[in-house]
This record gives structure tokens, sequence and C-alpha cells, in this order.
């Protein structure tokens, strides 16, 4: 099967800047690929291109089979598209802009747009200039997702929205994702891709540094610990997949590899565990990790 | 071209092929939903003015057929052929001829100004705010929305010629002649629109778009008068200019259609110019790349003054940068001016400076339009939220807006300076007279008072009733047009002494009159006192 997105070496230059230097990236029809990098690292720019608002320097990319630059109109009867900053017509309404963006693809489904407007509990009647950047932003969502296509393109579709807005958001891609839809989502939240993705790219520069399945990208989702525990914690260091344990304060922090988690929890339980705290790494603090700052890697 | 125009079936959507122009009728329609009250208003405002200005013309400035030949044969024969003009046929024509002559060139910039903002506002301004990434992603054609914004035009410039052409025959002009006024309104137009389809493919924003098709406007006004004061029916100076071409249908006089068929082909021009371009480019980039700007501020801005200087110091650089160049075109007239046979303008006085009487005048509206536009940002900045991080920090409302009407008010001075100094300078190469410089910019700066009373009336409306900023506009219209006929068509003098433009005298060149002065910068300094007064009290305009 062709596969939604096949991108690459591609580059593209502005002067002397490197937007892209090299990217590769692969979408197989019918998963949800999550696009992380931080920010500037390219996401926004290798989206344009496969939208055809900017032609590639150099490299390839196909988008649902055909040339998105060439083919660009035939392709985004295909596909909806969601930016991060959505920016409307300030004398239209929500509801007219959801139209309108709809027929523009080629219509969309009257009782899914009804639906999601109720779910994302958005005011249809309002002028787009009395909006908050997250009611633009539910505009462009409700009218990507009740669109019938194959392809979604969201482009940190969820910047402006509360978080109960954003459990909404999720349910309804994992719904999407369900139907069969073929969904690019990029982000530089590592937590909202790992929920939803199959697989994952990382891109940094310009360039992907990383790119699979989650279960291989395991070794990235490493999960900090900090507990402060009734006796000091000892013998932490031989444990498997636990890294760089430090006490301080009675309070004892590590961090370790999400295969190893029982073990770990088991083994601080024997010192009295009196506050546990546990999180996820940001994509931040990964990618200074993992790729180092530059050229210091 | 060989594109295939598809039509987009509405809710349906189309299922033609994916060409350049796919989803262009759901655009217009978009286009014109937007536009559903703004361009009706444009048009129906320009086309209002034609029984009101023709009113003024036949009733106020020249009632009786002897005053129409005088006030005809006084703007033939002085510099007025530069504001007004050209006769054609009779002098001693109708009154409808009459207007012609008087008010034309107004309607021919009206036109073009609504023309160059439509095409301005549907396209770079939507690759500007992102609204055109948000369509492109759909399935709509790379040119579509650029055609969306020609036919717009189209639409808005048929509109106004049959609207000003129904006005014309209200008036009493006939049917033929009617129908011609108005297509040389729309020909105009259409001219600069096409332009504007250029210069939004130039230009990163869309006011640098329509800045420069503002340029190109202001040159086209110029060369028209240079060229009407080369022969009385317009030398070739004349036929270089859009404005020229739409007069040369010569409408109530010798008609003809044929002239027409300049700005057609000039709009084709321009139109496959902009295709050309938009086809070459990336969504939202330009050619005229931005360059990188400074990685931290200067050290001088540190204070609500510096802050406003900062942000304005490009806009004064290039209106600087326009008026020395415009002051030195019209000063390097004058030599020309003392070998012309004219046989009135203030008899027995020094023809080269009464011809820079007038164009000092002239500066002074000019630096007007920049004052109010420069205080028009203001409301710009409050009401997309800009204001609202600086007020929030240890700045009250008095010192930020205070500090930035103290920018324009000190830009003015500037520019007044400027003006004048290219002026001068222009004057005293093309005459040899040296003693031009210093007293031009004199000249030029003694205008100062009346131009901070027509900023001063933004600035009390900004504070007292931002939502009738417009008025600004219209208070300067108002000054710029009892002042120029009170001078040139005797007007009872009550008229145009409403108007803050009236009181200082143009001749002699830098005559100084402390009471006018006194009166006219207290009453700019009560005005603003009250726009800050209200600015104190009023909500501000949140996001």
């Amino acid at each position: 099967m062709t596969p939604a997105i096949a991108v690459s070496g591609l580059v593209k230059t502005y002067g002397r800047t490197r937007a892209l230097d090299g990217l590769d990236l692969t979408v197989a029809a019918g998963e949800v690929h999550g696009f992380l990098g931080p920010n500037g690292a390219g996401k926004s720019t290798t989206i344009r291109v496969l939208l055809g608002l900017i032609r590639a320097t150099s490299g390839s990319a196909r988008l649902l089979g055909g040339d998105p630059w060439a083919d660009a109109v035939t392709l985004h009867r295909r596909l909806a598209y969601v930016p991060g900053d959505v920016e409307l017509w300030p004398n239209l309404t929500g509801g007219e802009a959801i139209d309108l963006l709809g027929r523009l693809r080629g219509g969309l489904d009257p009782k899914r747009r009804q639906a999601l407007i109720e779910r994302f509990e958005l005011d249809p009647r309002k002028k787009a200039r009395t909006y908050s950047k997250g009611n633009r932003q539910k505009v462009a969502l409700v009218a990507a997702l009740s669109a019938d296509v194959e392809l979604l393109i969201l482009d940190e579709p969820t910047s402006g929205l509360d978080p109960l807005m954003e459990a909404v958001f999720q349910r309804v891609v994992a719904e999407a994702k369900a139907a069969g839809h073929t969904i690019l989502l990029s982000s530089h939240i590592l937590a909202q891709v790992e929920r939803l993705a199959d697989r994952i790219t990382i891109i940094r520069d310009g360039k992907a540094v990383e790119s699979g399945t989650l279960a291989e990208l395991r070794h990235l989702t490493r999960t900090t610990i900090e507990a402060s525990t009734a006796r000091p914690v000892t013998g932490l260091d031989g444990l498997p997949g636990v890294h760089r344990p430090t006490t301080a304060d009675g309070t004892v922090r590590f961090s370790v590899d999400a295969q190893h988690l029982d073990t770990a929890v088991r083994h601080l339980a024997q010192f009295g565990v009196r506050s546990l705290v546990s999180h996820p790494p940001t994509l931040e603090e990964l990618m200074l990790r993992h790729y180092g700052n530059g050229a210091a890697a | 071209m060989t594109v295939t125009v598809s039509r987009t079936r509405g809710r349906t959507g189309s299922r033609a092929a994916g060409g350049r122009l796919t989803g262009t009728g759901a655009m217009i329609r978009l286009a014109l939903r937007r536009d559903r009250i703004k361009l009706p208003l444009w048009v129906l405002a320009i086309t209002a003015l034609i029984p009101r200005f023709y009113g003024a013309a036949t009733t106020v400035v020249a009632p009786t057929p002897e005053a129409r030949l005088e006030a005809t044969l006084m703007i033939q024969g002085s510099f007025m052929k530069v504001l007004a003009g050209p006769v054609f046929g009779d002098p001693a024509g109708t009154s409808q001829q009459y207007f012609l002559l008087a008010y034309w060139v107004e309607f021919l910039l009206a036109a073009a100004l609504m023309t160059i903002l439509l095409v301005t506002r549907h396209t770079r301004a939507e690759e500007q705010t992102g609204r055109a990434e948000l369509v492109r992603a759909a399935a709509v054609g790379r040119h579509a929305q650029l055609t969306a914004a020609l036919v717009l035009a189209l639409i808005g410039n048929a509109a106004l010629a049959l609207c000003s052409a129904a006005a014309a025959i209200a008036v009493g002009f006939p049917i033929g002649g009617a129908l011609l006024f108005g297509a040389s309104l729309a020909a105009a137009g259409l001219v600069f629109g096409a332009l504007t389809a250029v210069t939004a493919q130039v230009t990163e924003h869309s006011r640098g778009a329509a800045g420069l098709a503002g340029v190109a406007l202001a040159v086209a006004w110029i060369l028209r008068g240079a060229g009407a004061l080369q022969s009385p029916e317009g030398g070739p100076l004349f036929w270089l200019s859009p404005l020229g071409w739409s007069q040369q249908t010569r409408v109530l006089a010798d008609e003809r259609w044929w002239p027409l068929g300049l700005p057609v082909l000039a709009a084709g021009l321009l139109v496959a110019a902009a295709y050309a371009l938009a086809e070459r480019r990336d969504l939202g980039a330009s050619l005229v790349a931005p360059r990188p700007g400074r990685a931290s501020a200067a050290p001088w801005v540190r204070s609500p003054f510096a802050l406003a200087l900062r942000l304005q110091q490009a806009a004064i650089g290039w209106w600087a940068a326009a008026f020395l160049a415009v002051g030195l075109i019209l000063g390097a007239m004058t030599g020309g001016m003392l070998t012309t046979d004219l046989p009135i303008f203030s008899a027995g006085a020094d023809l080269g400076r009464a011809w820079i009487g007038l164009m000092v005048f002239t500066g002074s509206l000019y630096t007007a339009v920049f004052a109010v536009l420069s205080v028009l940002r203001l409301r710009t900045e409050e009401v997309r939220g800009r204001s609202g991080p600086v007020l929030a920090g240890p700045t009250g409302r008095v010192t930020w807006f205070g500090a930035s009407l103290l920018v324009t008010v000190l830009a003015v001075v500037v520019l007044l300076a400027v003006y004048g100094a290219g002026l001068g300078v222009g004057a005293a190469v093309s005459t040899g007279d040296p003693a031009y410089v210093g007293e031009v910019t004199r000249a030029c700066l003694i205008r100062a008072p009346e131009v901070l009373v027509l900023l001063a009336v933004p600035a009390a409306l900004l504070g007292l009733a931002p939502r009738l900023l417009g008025l600004a506009w219209a208070a300067l219209a108002y000054c710029g047009f009892v002042t120029v006929l009170g001078t040139y068509a005797g007007l009872p003098d009550w008229v145009p002494n409403t108007s803050a433009l009236s009181h200082l005298p143009w001749t002699p060149l830098g005559t100084f009159t402390p009471v006018a002065t006194v009166v006219l910068t207290a009453l700019a300094a009560i005005l603003t006192a009250l726009g800050l007064y209200g600015l104190r009290r009023r909500d501000l305009a949140t996001g």
C-alpha cells in the first residue's frame, strides 16, 4: 500500500537559513503519526511543503500518491488541515467560517458538524472577531474533523484549548483513527502525541533524529520519579533500567525506563514511601538528553 | 491563458480536476460576503459626492455663466491646472463641464484608492494573517484568491461606473457623456487595482502593498499635473499618467472612448505580471525579502516615548524620503513657471513665489494626512491588544498615548522641514536664486499649527468617541476643500473661515501671523487635552 506521506531528503532554504535539512518522514495509510520537535525545528515548514503552499528547494515529497505542489487542489479534496494559529475573517461568524472551509473542500457532514460544535462547546453564531484564540482553534477543528477525508494534517492543533477541550480533542482524534483516517499530528508536547500515535518521528534542526513505533522508542519515555521515604533508600544503583539516582534532604530522585517502572516502585516501597511524584519527560528534556544542544552531543 | 475555470457548486463542491483557479467561484462569494458593507459604502459615498460637488460648483462657486467663465479662465491661466482641469472645448461651457473641470481628478483618485484598498484586503492581507493558508489547504487553486480579488475589483468598479453615470445623469449630463464619465472612473480604478495585484506579490505586508500602490498613484497625480502645465489639453507627461488617460476621453467636449483602451491594456499587462509573480513564489513569501532585524533593543529604547518613536521610525523615514523627493520635483518646476505666460495669480506678484506658496500649502495638506494616519495607528495598537502589555506595566494611559502623540507632533515638524528643504532646494536650483532654500523651509514650518489642529481632531476622537475616528478624514477633506475653494472661487468669507487651513496666509511667502498661530496652537492643545481626558475615562478595547 502506498504510504500516505513519503518525504525523503527534503531541503528548504530561505537565503542562508536551512529550515529543512534533508528531512525523511514516512506516514503509512491508516496510522496516527506523531510529528514531534521543539519550536523552530521545521514541523510547520514540512507541513507547508506537504500542502503545496511552499516549494521545496530539493528532495522529494509525495502525498497520498501525488505531487503536493503540482496536484495541490486534487489532493486537498482528500485532506483537511488545522494550523496551530487560526485566523478567521473578522466579520463572518464562526459557523459561516466552518461551512465555508468545508465547502471549499467539497462539503462536510452536517450531522458531524453539529455534533462537534456541541462537543467543543462552540457558539457558531458569534462573529469571529469576538472569538478568543481557543475558539478560533475550535472553528478550524470542527471544519476539519467534520469533513470526510482520508488524511488529517494537524499542526499543534490544540494550542489555546483548555484541558477539558484538549480531552475532547483526544477522544475525537481517537474516533477518527478508529474510523480509518490517517492522521499527521504535529506537536511539541510528547505526552499528547504518546497517547494517540502509532508511530512517532522526532525532528530537530530540519532533520529527523528518531523515527519508529512507541515500543521502539520506549527508551525515550523514561519516567522521572521523586520520592521521600521514611528511611534512606539504598540499592537503587543495582536495579535494571534505573538512571542517575540522587538523594537530597531525604528525597530520592531518579529516572527509570518504562518497562522497569514496576520493579523500581516495589523497591521504593520497602523504605516507607511518604510522597511520590512521577512525571513523563518533556520533549525538551529528551532533546537535551539524547541529542545535546547543537554540536555538543 | 489556458486554465480551466471550474464552477464550484457551492455546497457539494466541485469535482473538476485540480486547476489553478479551482474554487474561484467560492472565493468570489466569500469576498462579496466579507465586503457586503464596505464595498457598497465606498461606491455610494463616491457616487453621493457627485451631486454634492455639482451643487457646490453651481450654486456657490460659479452660479452664473459669467462666474463660470471667470473661474475657468483662472484655472486655465494659473497653477490651478495642476489640481484641476484640463479645459476641453469652450471655456464658457455648461455647469456640468465646469463640474468636470473642477472635480474630475478627485473622483479618479477616489476610484483608484477604493480599488487599491480592495485588492490589498483580499490578497496580501489574507496571506499576512494566515487565512490564505487555511483556505489554500482546502481544494482551492493557487490563483483562486488573486482572481477573486480581481473579479471583485471588476464588480466594484462596474458598480461605481453605473452608479456614478446615474448620478451624472441626475445632475444633467447627457446619457452618453454620463456613461463615459462612469467608465473613466472605473478605468482608473482598474489600472490601480491591477497595479496593486503586482505590489501585493512584491511586499510582505498589506500596508506595504497598499503604500507602494499609493506612491504610484501620487506619481500619476504629479505626472498629470505636470502634463497639464505642458499644454492646455495635456502634454506628453499627461499621457504617461493613468489619470490622464481617463481624462483624455474628454467627456462633454469632443468625447471619445478610445483612450480607455490604454488603461485596459495596462491593466491586462499588470495582471499578467501579477499571475507570473504569484506562480513563482511561496505562499506568504515576498520578492522583497524581509531582512533580519536586531537581536536586542537599542539602548535608547527605554521609555514610552522611545518605544513610540521606535514603532514609527520606519514609517516616518519613508514619509520623509517621499516628501523630500516630491518637494524636489515640485520645487524644480519653479523655473518653468517664470517663463510661462500666466495672466493671473495675484497680479504683479512674483510668479515663482506664488507657485511655491501653493506648493507649501499642498505640503501642509500631505503632512496632515501623515498626522491623521499616525494617530489612527494608535487605535489599531489598542484594538489589536498591543497597548495592553504596555499599559499593564508601570505606564499610564496618558503617558503612553501622550508619548505617541508627541512622536507624531515631532514627526510633523520634521516632515514639514524636510518637504520645505526639498522644495526650496528644487526652486533654488531651477531659478538660480539660493534665497529660496531658507525662505521656503521657514514658510513650511510656519504652517505647522494648522497641521497640529488636524492632528488633534483624531486625538480628541480617540479619547472621546473612538468609533467615530473616521471623521478625522472627513475633517481633513472638509478643510482642504473649503480652503481651496475659498481661495480660488470667492466663497462667502465665513465658509472658508471654518477651516483650520484658512488662517495662515499663503502669500507673501513666509508671512508670520502671531495671532492665528497662537489661536490654532491653543485649539490643537485643547483638543488633544480633551482626547487624553476621554482616554482616562473610557474602557480600552480588548483583543
